[in-house]
Formats: structure tokens, C-alpha cells, sequence
């Protein structure tokens, strides 16, 4: 028995403990790492390290104008972000979920900025607006054109909303058109019959039945926009004047630029908290919508 | 007839919006073509010849035949491996219902729940302390261990709906545990599978953070999407260089997704609701 027991125990280790290990590596254990850095002052290269206690999350809390900024900054774009991408890509996906070979071609069009590296993408925008506006006021003569659109605070919010819902709608789009396709067609068709017209078909039979690919692709655009981090590493790097720097970029910054671990590792974890709050609820939506189907 | 011209209509429509959407990509395509100075005097227009000179000569100089020799490697040592560790690994905890099975699973998947930038900047520390910081080897362990976790994940879900009556039919009939796996259970996950080996050499193409976190700026390492970062991302971009390379570093990932775009959208939709 006891013998038995070890084979199915070195089967088991076998078969899972290199998984395991790649994971503690990658994730697991830099993740605990927060844990203890946090409690230091410490600049991440010397030798010198202070414990401090609590003190980096009571400044966080008490005296970092910039990390609330991120905050402001990124509440801001979530809340553009998430209403933005939901409607453009609710609409494309109620024009593209008829079976017809245009719309399939056009989802594969919508769904391409989805799959291009981001380096691609925020060359491809940068080029966009810098010598690809200067030409078209040229051509226009439109100021639209010749405003200075990554340069200027006010408008570089908008060129990384802009960035971020042209990368994303694919995504969204094709998680629509599953709810839309996925409504019963003798339901659709026995309005008909009792005189709906396309319009009352929409409004009490399509919507009220992709309500649960809704609430999903808010919370997963909610979730995305919190974590906002990529496009601003990549493109804005949070310039000009710290308008565009998200809470994720800040915390990068604080270690890598301005050489506050402690400091640093202490907001991924405020950070990981606020973002855990809205991953729990959407695992929740997303298991009542498992036991529904 | 009526109904004929309003599908029509709807169909232009839809088609012109497509075009419209792209045209980010149609404008760098036609431009990456131009001399800087076409570009801004005739941006929408067609180039005036389709010379390739451009693209070669920035082959040449910006070191592409090393840079997609670097994101191959990458890619393939990180997609086989995920290939072979994570069914293994999936299939075990989903068979074995014990407590410390539970807790590995755990450990797996937590890095689900939590944000990735929240450890990106222990990580970099991590592989630091282990001296891999600009190698080859340091990026393809940690890019092995971030993919991991989806993809146990979505097989360990899809082994569940695996009927267990086989494996034990093999067990009665004397087969090794490891010959039951490699045998029968693992053809049978071949559809899951796909999807994971699709999202995975996908998310390792075009990977450009986890690239600049552990190999930053040694060239020697660098893959596509870095070096093109690197060199172009500077405030006054050299264009004329920037915009063929740019087409050539999307062409690999364009050309796979047209072939593969059943799974790409299947397992993306089906992998990043959960998560």
C-alpha cells in the first residue's frame, strides 16, 4: 500500500511539478516579493535597505499627489474607454452577425488591429497623427489637423482612448456576436409572425437575451481599462506633463525611473486590491451566466 | 427586388466601414513605399512606384534576419513547451482529487486573478538576483511561466469532459500511467490544445513588455517587436525605415491569423472571458 502510494505521489510530481515551478517562478513568488519589499525604503540597486514598517502605504495614502493623479487618470479613462468600446463594437457586431460572406470578411477586418503587436500599433498611430495629420492639414487645411495632439494634455487622453478602443473592439465585437447568434431563431421569428417589426424584434427579444454578453464585456473592458498599462509604456509614456500616467505606469515608474522600490512594490499591492475587487465580481457575473446556460 | 437593393445597401456599408477602420494599416502600407517628402505632400495617394528598396535595405540594417531568428526561438521553445508541460499538468490535477491537488491548481491558476503589472517589477528583480537579466534563457523561462497558467486552465476544463471509462479500460489491460497519457488521453485533447498553441505563439510574437522587462536593451536578444521599438520610438522617427519595418514585423502574425482565424477568435473569446 505504502509503496503504492509513493508511485501515485511520483506520478503526480511528474506530471505537475514542472508546470508548478514555471508558475512559482514567473508569478507566484515575485508576487510574495511584494510582500516583503514593501515593509523597506529601499532604492532597489544598494545594499542599504530601512525598514519602515507601514510608512510607504501611509504615503501612499497621506502624501503622493502623482499615484492619485494615475488614479484620477485612470477612473477617467475606464469610464470613457469601457462606454466607448461597448457601443462601437455592439453596433458593429449587430450589423456583422448576419451569415453573409461581407460580414465575415468585416469581422475579420475589425478583429486585425486585435492581433498586431502594440509596438506596431503605437508606431502606426504615432506616425498617424504626427506626419500623417501634418499632411492632411496640407491637403485640408482643417486646424482639426494641426492641433497638437499628442503634445497637449487635454488631447493626449483622447489619443490614448483612440489607440486603446481601435486595438480592442475585435475582441468585443466576436464576444457580441456569440450572444447575438446564440438567440433562439423560432423565438425571433414567432414575434414576427404575431406582427413585430425589426425595431420591437431588437428591443424586447435581442437585448434582453445578450444582456449576459453585456455585463461580461463591460467588466472585461472595466478590468482592461484598470490595468491600463502597455499603450502608455509604449506610446505616451505618460507624458506630456504626467497627464497620461495610468496607476500601473506609475508604479513602474516609481521603481525603474525614480528608484523607490519599497515604494513601488507597496502600491502594486493597493493597486492588486482594487483591481481583485472587480475581478470578483466579474467572476461572479460570469458564473451565474455558466449556471443560467 | 425592394429587398435585394436594402441587403446591397447594408453590405456597402458595412464593407466601407471595415476599409474605414483599417485605414490606419492601408495608409502605412502605401506610405511605407514613399520618400519622406511624398509622404507629406501626397499621403493619401498611391506611391509612385512599389520598390522594394526600401524594405531591403532596412532588412539589412536593422539586423532582421537576427531579430526574427531571436522571436522564432522564442516563440517556438515557449509554444513546445506549454505544449508539453501544460496538458501533463492539467490532466493529473484534474484526475487527482486531493487536497494537495487542489492546491496546486491554486497556485496555477492565482496568477489569473491577479494583474500582471502588480509583480512585473518583482519579477525583473527575481530574474535579476538569478543573474538573467538580458539572456535568452531568462526570457524564455519567465515567458514559459507566464503562459502557463490559461493554458492549464482552459485544458484543465476541457479534461473534465473527457469520459475516464477509456483510461481505465488501458489501466485493466496493463498500460502504463505514462502510455495511457501519451496514447490516449492526449490525442484527445488535441482541439483544446490547438487553441492554446495558437493564443500562445501569438501572445509570444508579439510580446514587447516582457521583452523590455528582462532582456531591455541588449540587441544581442532583443526580438522583432523590441528592436523596432527601440529604434523608432524616439521622438524624431526615421519614417522612411520605420514604416517598412513595421509592415514586415505584422506580416508573420497577419498570414497566421488568416490561416488560423477559426481559432484565434474561437480561444481568444473562450480564453479572456474567464480570466
Amino acid at each position: 500500500m505504502n509503496k503504492k502510494k509513493w508511485k501515485d505521489f511520483f506520478l503526480f510530481a511528474l506530471f505537475v511539478f514542472p508546470a508548478v515551478a514555471f508558475v512559482l517562478f514567473a508569478t507566484d513568488v515575485p508576487f510574495m516579493m511584494n510582500l516583503y519589499y514593501s515593509v523597506f525604503d529601499w532604492n532597489g540597486i544598494g545594499k542599504s535597505m530601512t525598514f519602515v514598517g507601514l510608512g510607504n502605504f501611509v504615503k501612499i495614502f497621506t502624501n503622493d499627489t502623482l499615484f492619485w493623479k494615475g488614479v484620477k487618470f485612470t477612473l477617467k479613462f475606464a469610464v470613457f474607454y469601457v462606454i466607448i468600446v461597448n457601443i462601437i463594437s455592439l453596433v458593429v457586431a449587430l450589423i456583422m452577425s448576419k451569415e453573409r460572406k461581407s460580414s465575415s470578411i468585416g469581422r475579420a477586418f475589425y478583429y486585425v488591429p486585435y492581433i498586431i503587436s502594440l509596438t506596431a500599433i503605437s508606431l502606426i498611430w504615432k506616425f498617424i497623427f504626427g506626419a500623417g495629420f501634418e499632411a492632411l492639414y496640407n491637403i485640408t487645411g482643417w486646424e482639426f489637423f494641426n492641433w497638437s495632439w499628442v503634445g497637449t494634455p487635454k488631447l493626449a487622453f483622447w489619443v490614448v482612448v483612440i489607440m486603446a478602443v481601435w486595438q480592442n473592439v475585435g475582441f468585443y465585437m466576436v464576444n457580441y456576436i456569440a450572444g447575438i447568434i446564440a438567440v433562439p431563431k423560432d423565438l425571433i421569428e414567432a414575434a414576427k409572425i404575431d406582427g413585430a417589426n425589426n425595431f420591437q424584434v431588437f428591443l424586447k427579444i435581442t437585448v434582453p437575451m445578450i444582456m449576459p454578453a453585456v455585463s461580461i464585456c463591460m467588466l472585461t473592458a472595466l478590468t482592461f481599462a484598470f490595468k491600463l498599462f502597455d499603450i502608455i509604456m509604449v506610446f505616451t509614456k505618460g507624458g506630456p506633463a504626467n497627464s497620461t500616467v495610468s496607476v500601473a505606469y506609475n508604479i513602474y515608474k516609481e521603481a525603474f525611473v525614480n528608484n523607490k522600490y519599497g515604494l513601488a512594490t507597496a502600491k502594486s499591492l493597493v493597486f492588486v486590491f482594487f483591481v481583485l475587487i472587480v475581478t470578483a465580481i466579474q467572476l461572479k457575473v460570469t458564473k451565474s451566466r455558466e449556471v443560467e446556460a | 427586388m425592394k429587398q435585394l437593393r436594402k441587403i446591397n445597401l447594408l453590405a456597402v456599408i458595412v464593407f466601407v466601414c471595415s476599409i474605414f477602420w483599417l485605414m490606419p494599416l492601408i495608409l502605412i502600407f502605401i506610405n511605407s513605399f514613399k520618400p519622406y517628402n511624398d509622404m507629406l505632400q501626397h499621403f493619401l495617394a498611391l506611391p509612385k512606384s512599389w520598390s522594394l528598396d526600401m524594405y531591403i535595405e532596412t532588412w539589412t540594417k536593422f539586423g532582421f534576419p537576427m531579430l526574427i531568428k531571436n522571436t522564432l526561438l522564442y516563440t517556438v521553445v515557449t509554444v513546445l513547451a506549454i505544449a508539453l508541460l501544460a496538458p501533463m499538468a492539467a490532466y493529473k490535477l484534474a484526475r487527482t482529487k486531493t487536497k494537495f491537488s487542489i492546491l496546486c491548481f491554486g497556485i496555477i491558476i492565482m496568477p489569473m486573478m491577479v494583474p500582471f503589472q502588480s509583480y512585473m517589477i518583482t519579477l525583473t528583480r527575481l530574474v535579476a538576483n538569478l543573474n538573467m537579466i538580458g539572456t535568452r534563457r531568462g526570457l524564455i523561462l519567465v515567458n514559459i511561466g507566464l503562459c502557463m497558467p490559461l493554458a492549464v486552465y482552459m485544458i484543465h476544463g476541457f479534461v473534465k469532459n473527457v469520459p475516464i471509462e477509456l483510461e481505465e479500460c488501458a489501466r485493466i489491460d496493463g498500460a502504463s500511467p505514462l502510455r495511457i497519457y501519451f496514447n490516449i488521453v492526449l490525442p484527445l485533447l488535441k482541439p483544446i490544445l490547438t487553441t492554446v498553441v495558437v493564443l500562445d505563439t501569438l501572445a509570444t510574437w508579439n510580446d514587447i513588455i516582457t521583452n523590455q522587462l528582462i532582456v531591455g536593451g541588449n540587441a544581442k536578444a532583443m526580438n522583432i517587436q523590441n528592436a523596432l521599438y527601440m529604434q523608432f520610438s524616439a521622438q524624431t522617427a526615421d519614417w522612411e525605415h520605420a514604416l517598412p519595418g513595421i509592415v514586415m514585423s505584422m506580416i508573420p502574425s497577419l498570414v497566421f491569423f488568416v490561416a488560423m482565424q477559426k481559432h484565434i477568435v474561437g480561444g481568444v473569446t473562450a480564453g479572456a472571458v474567464k480570466g
